[in-house]
């Protein structure tokens, strides 16, 4: 390893608080040049606001920023930006009706001496930073039409092209799968090389052991730990990150697999997938693992009525299945939880009670009128059993944790009693903590005698969780694999199409 | 992408092409040189319009109190006509840019330092700007023989057979095209009402961006209203009644995105010509005064369907047979 002396960006003491909440408090944090350093915590630690004081979103209430040993306050997001900090941050920010080459090079486009854009040296710089960066695509696509990692991609190179002497990844391997973090990190590993510091943030202990060389871990707003990753282990950082142990083995519940559910046969649908054969049984937890953009998450939506399909054959309990909208999907017993939390599942204008409600409010109406009381009858049972953390009935979805959020997504779906359930990557961005949750309910749930479909691109979830799992590649399922008789290397193999 | 919204302009292009033929053979008097020449005229102030209406609703807003501003500068400078009649028309030209560009940067100053929703500043200052008329006019109308000649020479020169007031629009139409794609400020704008919150993140300051934008929909309305009461000979508290939301279409038709981030200065021509074409077809072709009105309503929603069903993102192609 490199030894690195430089230090390039000092945090003394820096404190912020927002009312009743200490969000940091005293944190230390010193990011040396050439190096990877992580920053741990779980949701609700501080990280997120550490990033945005970095990134000159929010002021610092006590303390101060060194950077190249010179003492910075960090105004607003234009003078982080001349400072040389870049971050590539977990929601996108980038401009989907855009070309790849103006994200890249938005706010800070290339003048002519006339001040005008220079369209043309903005091409060329875009295609010299793409192949540096071995990416395939084209300067003048649209980033809507680019897959997650793609994005990232061009979300590394704004950094690059702002020089930035220091790169903030928050959760950049999120959404993407094993072959595409592969290629980040040999990308994070070059840009350690070209002298550059990076502030890595993640939730994945495994990556942050493998490709960091520092960390820093954050609870409740201080800093509990900070030292070379060589000097501690996976246990440690749990026990740190939590402030107890948890195990990390997934609660799989040991169940009787039953007969036989759902049976999906020759589903087509243009452009999109082709040949979906599969079945599912009764308390069954099935697989489905791919490439982010390999037709996963399209044929669930197909299944629960979002999309419809051009050819195929549903059977559900012997009987064939019609399923024009996703309303025909709930009444059969079928919900999908999206992934897109925020967009698709919670309306965080409404009270946590009625979204709990939501799907069933024609079910709890008499005459059109709303039964109030069954309402709140529903919800509260629910609510205990998830053990929602809600102060008051009618408190808004948004102002939940992300945890919170996604049991309450959970919630409204139990209620109109399914018998399969679609988990579509439910544990992306949430700590160490609600994961486990996620999991153990999970186990419960099948326990109960239901059957679940799981989306995940993580491994380790896969192979803990489910019964089986159904690997696909760019639109096509390439094989249904029993779990206790595969390896991590078999399906990454599979589903990276070789 | 970028052959896809110069497709949508190509097609809108066709559809005015076909328009102006089928409307030759109804009436061939319309398809002289001479009577298009007209047509252009007089959808030039459209045009102005909706390419700096463009600007504001580029940054997710609108801005309803163009009419109105219009009216009110084209009335301050009328009045001040009638007094000094002997100033130069360019005073007056810049006169009413000037008061225009203040009336905008009020609605500005409203939404981004007062946070006023754009809508309800504007649909205010819709009311005010236009009660102002009657304040600073007792209501009075400022006749076609009370404006000074040099007020009103201008308007009438011609040039290439193409009057003054299409000229201006060409202007515009460069000026627009040069700043919306060509320079940073422009670009910026596409960014701000793409997303907001990543406009944020590299430092584009929203603030001073809406201000600006709606001093620029302020000063072509100041514009706009010199050319409106020079080319009518009159100024009244009734000029441009209702033109904000002929503006706010013509942007619509020509691929605006009233979402923000979305649509080219080439759309938005187009669509202020698809609706100058329509307004002055329709009596060509002698259609009933009472249904010329639903008439080109019921075609401006055709084209906006037209416009959402090829907008409608279409689904990532995953697998290649």
């Amino acid at each position: 390893m490199v030894v690195c002396l430089y230090m390039k960006l000092e945090l003394k003491k820096i404190s912020k608080f927002f009312p009743g909440i200490k969000a940091l408090q005293n944190v230390d944090f010193n990011l040396k040049q050439n190096s990877i350093h992580a920053l741990l915590g779980e949701n609700g630690a501080g990280k997120s606001t550490l990033v945005k004081i970095l990134c000159g979103v929010y002021q610092p209430d006590e303390g101060s920023i060194f950077l190249d040993q010179q003492k910075h306050i960090i105004s607003d997001p234009t003078s982080s930006l001349q400072l040389g900090i870049s971050a590539i941050h977990q929601e996108s920010v980038m401009f989907d009706e855009l070309s790849v080459m103006e994200n890249i090079f938005i706010g800070n486009h290339i003048v002519k001496k006339n001040r005008l854009v220079d369209w043309f040296a903005m091409e060329k710089k875009t295609k010299e930073l793409l192949s540096n960066l071995e990416a395939d695509i084209q300067p003048d696509e649209k980033i809507k039409d680019l897959s997650i990692a793609q994005r990232h991609i061009v979300q590394i190179s704004r950094s690059l092209v702002h020089d930035a002497d220091i790169v903030i990844m928050d959760e950049p391997t999120a959404a993407l799968s094993q072959k595409e973090i592969e290629e980040l990190y040999s990308i994070i590993r070059n840009l350690k090389k070209q002298n550059k510091s990076i502030i890595f943030i993640s939730h994945k202990l495994d990556e942050v052991l493998e490709i960091c060389d520092e960390f820093t871990v954050l609870r409740d707003g201080e800093v509990i730990n900070a030292d070379l990753i060589s000097n501690t282990n996976k246990d440690q950082l749990i026990t740190n990150m939590a402030g107890r142990e948890i195990s990390q083995i997934f609660p799989k519940k040991q169940v009787t697999i039953e007969q036989e559910i759902l049976n999906v046969k020759n589903l087509y649908k243009k452009t999109q997938f082709k040949n979906i054969n599969f079945n599912l049984r009764k308390k069954e937890i099935l697989g489905f693992y791919g490439l982010v953009g390999s037709g996963r998450t399209e044929v669930m939506k197909t299944i629960f009525g979002i999309n419809k399909f051009d050819e195929g054959e549903l059977t559900f309990k012997n009987s064939k299945l019609k399923i024009k909208s996703p309303k025909d999907a709930i009444q059969n017993g079928i919900v999908y939880l999206s992934e897109e939390r925020q967009n698709l599942g919670i309306t965080g204008l409404m009270s946590v009670k009625d979204n709990i409600n939501m799907a069933i409010m024609d079910k709890n109406s008499k005459y059109l009128i709303l039964d109030k009381l069954k309402d709140l009858q529903n919800a509260s049972e629910l609510q205990e059993k998830l053990n929602i953390k809600v102060s008051y009935w009618s408190q808004l979805a948004q102002s939940l944790s992300g945890g919170n959020q996604q049991k309450t997504v959970i919630a409204k779906w139990l209620s109109t009693k399914p018998e399969i359930i679609i988990l579509d990557e439910p544990t992306k961005g949430i700590d160490v903590r609600s994961k486990s949750a996620v999991h153990e309910f999970m186990g419960e749930l099948v326990d109960s005698g239901m059957s679940i479909i799981m989306i995940s691109s993580e491994l380790p979830e896969i192979l803990g969780m489910c019964d089986r799992v159904v690997v696909m590649y760019k639109g096509l399922i390439k094989n249904i694999l029993d779990v206790s008789k595969t390896s991590s290397e078999e399906i990454v193999g599979i589903a990276s199409g070789e | 992408m970028k052959n896809f919204i110069k497709n949508r302009d190509f097609i809108l292009f066709s559809i005015i092409i076909f328009g102006v033929i089928v409307v030759g053979f109804a009436n061939p008097y319309f398809v002289k040189p001479s009577s298009l020449s007209d047509v252009l005229t007089d959808t030039s102030i459209l045009i102005i319009l909706a390419l700096s209406q463009m600007i504001v609703i580029l940054i997710r807003a609108i801005d309803l109190s163009v009419a109105s501003n219009l009216a009110l500068s084209g009335m301050l400078i009328s009045l001040l006509s009638t007094v000094y009649p002997e100033l130069p028309v360019v005073f007056f030209i810049v006169l009413s840019c000037v008061i225009g560009t203040l009336l905008g940067v009020l609605n500005g100053v409203s939404i981004a330092i007062l946070k006023v929703p754009f809508i309800v500043t504007t649909l205010g200052t819709l009311s005010i700007y236009r009660g102002l008329i009657y304040f600073v006019s007792d209501g009075k109308q400022v006749y076609s023989h009370e404006f000074s000649e040099n007020f009103l020479a201008l308007i009438h020169y011609k040039f290439l057979s193409l009057s003054f007031l299409f000229w201006v629009a060409i202007l515009v139409f460069i000026v627009m095209y040069i700043l919306l794609n060509h320079t940073r400020f422009g670009r910026n704008l596409y960014s701000l009402g793409g997303n907001p919150d990543a406009a944020k993140y590299i430092g584009i300051n929203e603030n001073k961006y809406i201000i600006l934008a709606y001093a620029i929909s302020g000063f072509f309305a100041g514009l706009c209203g010199y050319l409106w009461v020079a080319r009518y000979s009159v100024a009244s508290t009734q000029i441009a009644i209702g033109f904000e939301l002929t503006v706010i279409s013509a942007c619509v038709v020509g691929g605006i995105s009233v979402m923000g981030g979305v649509g080219t200065v080439v759309g938005c021509t187009l669509g202020a010509l698809l609706i100058g074409l329509i307004r002055n077809a329709l009596p060509a072709v002698d259609i009933s005064q009472f249904w010329q009105l639903a008439i080109s309503g019921a075609i401006i929603l055709i084209a906006i369907i037209i416009n959402t069903k090829t907008e409608q993102r279409k689904d990532k192609t995953i697998m290649v047979e």
